[in-house]
């Protein structure tokens, strides 16, 4: 398929903007390697976890964090965690992802944040009461080696979004949607919480935004609602048992909004599944954060005082979500067909011979914002 | 230092006090690190400079006080993380509780106020959305500044009051003027590229903080739940109901997520 005008090798890389489950399995599958899927996930967190701490402390808003993190998966769909440090990949997607929503922050500012959160010793010496760390203080050769790894994982990155810079985010449709369907607020932003959440997984890349939001409006409803007490009803909203019902059955609403029943399921019991590695997790780390700074008060971020003990009216109970999943399981609908697995493996762009080609300006590479069928005209 | 010593150092700072972010940055770090003994009778200072000062140097303030709040937020936030938290937010306490005065003085009723106007809205409604001050007390306060008579109707010169004659009634040399259009357009801008910062947090470092898992009911007091939700409250109000537009990104979306039948795998050919 080259075309013979300029000298060097030609291919096409294409933006793969989604991925069916099936290629998510795959590409792991491969790209883990040796490691275990266990070792794999812990990595994925630790990355997500860093992007909100990042976030947090910047004041960045949800659509940049959102999409770093989705930046950071899609990486690793394509290469391999052995040969990357989860920080440099976190904090290329994170850079991407300023520029992406326009809440630009440089590289540096971005390593000097970083520095603060993974050394607190360093923070407890800086001269700033707000916890900042002075690059200048640190070694010169250190905070350079640092920054040239971001903008190289950058160049990749960039490479496997095929310049594409658009993003829709499922924020804007959480409120969109839980006004339509009369949630009320409250509920609304628990639906906003549990997408914030959804994003240490990979359905932001297996799912449209607006899929996305409402299965985290059906969430929060069955959260609401599961062994739970009715409670008093609201005039003009819908109670949580309400629109469990409805978005667990087939309705008019899957038209008009362009969803389907068996996404919503699909998409839940992978948020739930999240929530229960949470609350597990929860319930291990009750020991202080750090041994220097013991604190009288318990500072808000330390665990959530009901997770030591957990009662069965706290919907985040880990054998309560299980029974959840399985109650779900009765009703659940079939799984739309997505496409099979074809014989294109997208990661098949970067390795082997192209590994050499990509980030080096030998030949020319066409990126295309889509698939070919999808935009609508013939590549040769 | 004793505290008559902080006071008129800080004096002399404040009255140096330009628009640029070097000289803000200087007072603000003098009035954090002094907040402790001296936080009130710094605040009585600011206060005071923003009764006496020129026109300019009020707006002067008023930038300075939105940086001075920012700073107070980020210090908050940090010693909760390390758990040495004093539990006030300083110097944003007490503009809470005087803003009102405060506005008074850098937007003066009648056309003296009119240059410190925009920049004065435009840093009270950056407030409100990062809920440095309360939504309802910047609401009041911005209420009461639309309800003053325009200058430009009517102000008879037989009833300005003597006191006048020292303010920016009378006009500033040209290099003056083009030196604040220069200095606001700068500020501006620096908000402009701000307006998208959230409230800040720490976390602590090492859990798996879902945010599903924190409580849904403001606690007062609970520092971490209240910033959490400022930018889904602020979008709440903000965001457009359901329309066609929404339907389109939807069927554009789902187009590019489940390809219509008859479209095969993507085929590298």
């Amino acid at each position: 398929m080259s075309r013979g005008q300029s000298p060097g090798p030609h291919s096409s890389k294409y933006h793969h903007p989604y991925f069916t489950p099936a290629e998510v399995e795959y590409l792991s599958v491969k790209q883990r390697g040796k490691l275990s899927a266990a070792q794999e996930e812990r990595a994925r967190q630790s990355a997500c976890a860093f992007l909100e701490g990042m976030g947090a402390r910047i004041g960045f808003p949800r659509r940049t964090i959102a999409t770093a993190q989705n930046l950071y998966h899609r990486f690793h769909l394509f290469f391999p965690r052995k040969d990357f440090h989860y920080v440099d990949v976190s904090l290329a997607s994170l850079y991407v992802s300023t520029k992406m929503h326009d809440t630009l922050k440089k590289p540096r500012e971005l390593l000097a944040v970083s520095y603060a959160i993974r050394f607190p010793d360093l923070v407890a010496k800086s001269k700033h009461p707000g916890g900042e760390i002075d690059l200048d203080a640190m070694d010169p050769q250190v905070v350079e080696r640092d920054r040239q790894r971001l903008l190289s994982v950058e160049r990749l990155l960039l490479e496997t979004i095929c310049f594409n810079f658009t993003s829709r985010m499922p924020f804007p449709y959480v409120i969109k949607l839980g006004k339509a369907f009369k949630a009320g607020k409250k509920l609304t932003k628990l639906a906003w919480r549990l997408t914030i959440d959804c994003h240490r997984t990979l359905i932001p890349i297996q799912y449209p935004p607006h899929i996305v939001a409402l299965a985290g409006l059906y969430v929060a409803a069955l959260l609401s609602s599961f062994e739970l007490p009715q409670p008093p009803e609201e005039p003009g909203l819908r109670s949580p048992q309400e629109l469990a019902e409805i978005l667990g059955q087939n309705g008019d609403w899957e038209s008009k909004y362009q969803v389907q029943v068996d996404d919503l399921e699909g998409i839940a019991h992978t948020l739930i599944d999240l929530l229960v590695q949470g609350s597990q997790s929860q319930t291990q780390n009750t020991s202080p954060r750090t041994p220097s700074s013991p604190s009288p008060n318990p500072s808000p971020r330390t665990p959530h005082p009901s997770t030591e003990s957990q009662s069965p009216s706290d919907p985040f109970d880990a054998d309560k979500l299980i029974r959840l999943k399985i109650v779900m399981r009765q009703t659940e609908h079939p799984p739309r067909v997505r496409q099979p697995l074809g014989t294109a493996d997208p990661s098949a762009l970067y390795s082997g011979d192209d590994v050499g080609l990509l980030g080096r300006n030998e030949g020319t590479v066409r990126f295309l914002f889509g698939p070919p069928g999808v935009m609508g005209h013939e590549i040769q | 230092m004793d505290p008559f010593e902080v006071r008129i150092q800080f004096l002399a700072l404040l009255k140096r006090l330009n628009a640029s972010q070097q000289s803000i940055q200087k007072v603000v770090g003098f009035a954090i690190k002094y907040f402790p003994p001296c936080g009130e009778d710094l605040w009585d200072c600011i206060v005071e400079e923003c009764q006496k000062g020129s026109i300019n140097s009020r707006i002067n303030i008023l930038y300075f006080l939105d940086s001075l709040c920012e700073t107070c937020l980020l210090v908050k936030s940090h010693s909760n993380s390390i758990g040495s938290d004093s539990g006030t937010k300083q110097y944003v306490d007490f503009v809470n509780r005087d803003i009102g005065k405060i506005v008074e003085c850098v937007v003066p009723a009648g056309r003296e106020g009119l240059p410190n106007l925009t920049s004065a809205k435009q840093i009270l409604e950056s407030w409100r959305s990062k809920r440095v001050v309360d939504p309802q007390t910047v609401d009041d306060v911005l209420t009461a500044l639309g309800k003053r008579t325009p200058p430009a109707q009517s102000q008879p010169s037989s009833t300005a009051p003597v006191e006048h004659r020292k303010s920016s009634h009378s006009s500033l040399p040209r290099t003056e003027v083009f030196k604040r259009i220069e200095e606001d357009r700068e500020r501006h801008k620096r908000l402009r590229e701000r307006r998208w910062v959230q409230p800040v947090m720490h976390h602590a470092p090492g859990q798996m903080n879902l945010l599903s898992f924190l409580p849904l009911t403001f606690e007062k007091d609970d520092d971490t739940v209240a910033t959490v939700d400022v930018e889904f409250d602020n979008d709440w109000e903000t965001t457009s109901d359901w329309n066609e537009d929404d339907d389109e990104a939807a069927a554009d979306e789902s187009e590019l997520c489940f390809p219509a039948e008859g479209e095969g795998p993507m085929d590298l050919d």
